[in-house]
């Protein structure tokens, strides 16, 4: 019956906001704003995580691929599992970790502090004033975030492959650009940009609802991140089943 | 300059949970009541995130090993990915983002309500009654979950290959263990403990050091899940090379 109930809040939360964010034109420069506080924030752990996937990555498809005697076939693994799967889904869980718990946490203390309250008696909507210009920024840097990741990935992959594996580079980069295609890169981006939308609901939704108390905000920001990202894996299969399946 | 320092603190910080828990001064029941709500807390994600992501290799597999006419592989380069990687970094990225901002919350919650100072006025040592316990839940429910998480993505896998594509269900299960043994159970077992005691360690250092106010503890919980996965997935690619390496 809770989840039954949070469903349906949550429901009501998008429908609140979509009609919010229709009604009126979106606040241009506090979303530019968001996007480079989200941006900024999220990318030196973003870039630092898709170089130790993108490792981790190399070493794992060596050590399937070696015992076929397919060693030539870790750059097309590499390409493949990074940018279909791995860039766009660790692009999302770091922006969930980061920005999404931050999301969370400033809506918890406005709503506990009755800021959100005194928007509404002010006449403000508060979705508009508060979802908008964080899903606006969301979407536009996500696309730079994911980009970013793929790069770092397979460029760390690359590095592994040739100087800790002694793969022969040239092939290796032969084998990652045949897989990179303009239509690959665009899903991976789009499946980010979905993710995104996702995370910025959620997390305003948890952050919205928050308990009173330090307590509450704190349980706002963690159920917001194992919300955000395990909506995201699961419809990540989903996406995935409907594009390459 | 700043940063060093950070490191130098939680270093400390470290060094005296540790003290506490080797020498065994912590309230048992404590560790055991810690352990099984982290258990039960994070079971679920666990398994939601794990199983899906074996389903999507299995699906991704199969469109791959299908230019060479080799589905029957799926299996065992599937258990491969899955007990090596995914499962051990995945379900610490969940521990992390449900155990890891939990534990920081709640001592975030009790520094701020100056919970801890209370503590410590009584003559109880709060590392010792509320760190120690709470750390060494961490390190021993990480291993768990994660074989858990190990059976739910191969179960997802399965799910994928056989129901959905129509491989044949026995060349999956004979193929499982072609390429994996239990050495790479006892070593996925290896990485989740390190992975449990970093998680653990962060979310305890930075709780226990929150400051100003109900802000403070939501920026503590922030920092948890985004410290904590950034050490461990570093720690992820040397314990990789050292535990599966024997190569380059």
């Amino acid at each position: 019956m809770n989840a039954l109930f949070t469903l349906g809040r949550f429901g009501w939360f998008c429908a609140d906001f979509l009609r919010a964010t229709t009604r009126r034109p979106p606040p241009i420069a506090r979303s530019i704003e968001e996007a480079w506080r989200i941006g900024v924030r999220s990318l030196p752990i973003l870039f630092i995580i898709a170089c130790f996937v993108g490792t981790n990555l190399a070493l794992q498809g060596y050590m399937a691929f070696e015992p076929l005697g397919g060693q030539h076939l870790v750059g097309m693994f590499v390409g493949l599992a990074g940018i279909r799967e791995l860039a766009p889904i660790i692009a999302a869980s770091m922006v969930a970790a980061k920005a999404g718990t931050e999301m969370a946490s400033q809506v918890a203390v406005m709503r506990i502090q009755e800021e959100v309250d005194a928007l509404e008696v002010m006449g403000v909507n508060p979705h508009w004033y508060l979802v908008t210009p964080r899903l606006l920024g969301i979407l536009l840097v996500l696309t730079a975030l994911t980009l970013i990741s793929m790069v770092a990935m397979v460029g760390s992959a690359a590095a592994v492959a040739v100087y800790q594996l002694g793969l022969n580079g040239q092939h290796f980069t032969e084998m990652v650009a045949s897989t990179m295609t303009m239509a690959e890169i665009g899903y991976g981006v789009l499946k980010s940009l979905l993710f995104g939308t996702i995370i910025c609901l959620v997390s305003c939704y948890c952050g919205y609802y928050s308990k009173p108390g330090p307590e509450g905000v704190g349980s706002a920001t963690n159920s917001a991140v194992v919300c955000a990202a395990v909506t995201c894996v699961m419809l990540n299969y989903l996406v995935s089943e409907m594009v390459y399946g | 300059m700043e940063f060093l320092a950070q490191v130098g603190h939680y270093g400390l910080f470290t060094g005296r949970v540790a003290k506490r828990i080797v020498l065994g001064r912590f309230p048992f029941q404590a560790l055991l009541r810690h352990l099984y709500t982290l258990i039960v807390r994070c079971m679920l994600p666990v398994v939601a995130v794990v199983f899906p992501f074996g389903m999507v290799i299995a699906l991704q597999g199969l469109s791959i090993f299908s230019w060479f006419g080799a589905e029957r592989l799926l299996a065992s380069l599937a258990s491969v990915a899955i007990i090596r990687e995914l499962s051990p970094v995945l379900a610490s990225v969940l521990v992390a983002a449900q155990g890891g901002s939990a534990t920081a919350a709640e001592l975030g919650a009790m520094r701020i309500k100056e919970e801890l100072d209370a503590t410590e006025v009584m003559g109880v040592d709060s590392i010792s009654e509320h760190v120690a316990p709470r750390v060494l839940a961490m390190t021993l429910a990480c291993p768990v979950l994660n074989l858990f998480g190990t059976v739910s993505g191969i179960l997802g896998a399965f799910v994928t290959a056989v129901f959905i594509k129509d491989e044949n269900a026995g060349v999956f299960i004979a193929q499982l263990w072609a390429f994996t043994s239990t050495g790479d159970l006892l070593a996925s077992a290896v990485k989740t403990t390190v992975f449990g005691m970093i998680i653990g360690t962060t979310a305890a250092y930075l709780g226990f050091h929150a400051a100003g106010g109900a802000a403070g503890v939501g920026r503590a919980v922030n920092n948890t899940v985004v410290v904590s996965v950034l050490f461990f997935i570093t720690a992820n690619y040397f314990l990789t090379s050292a535990l599966f390496g024997h190569i380059g």
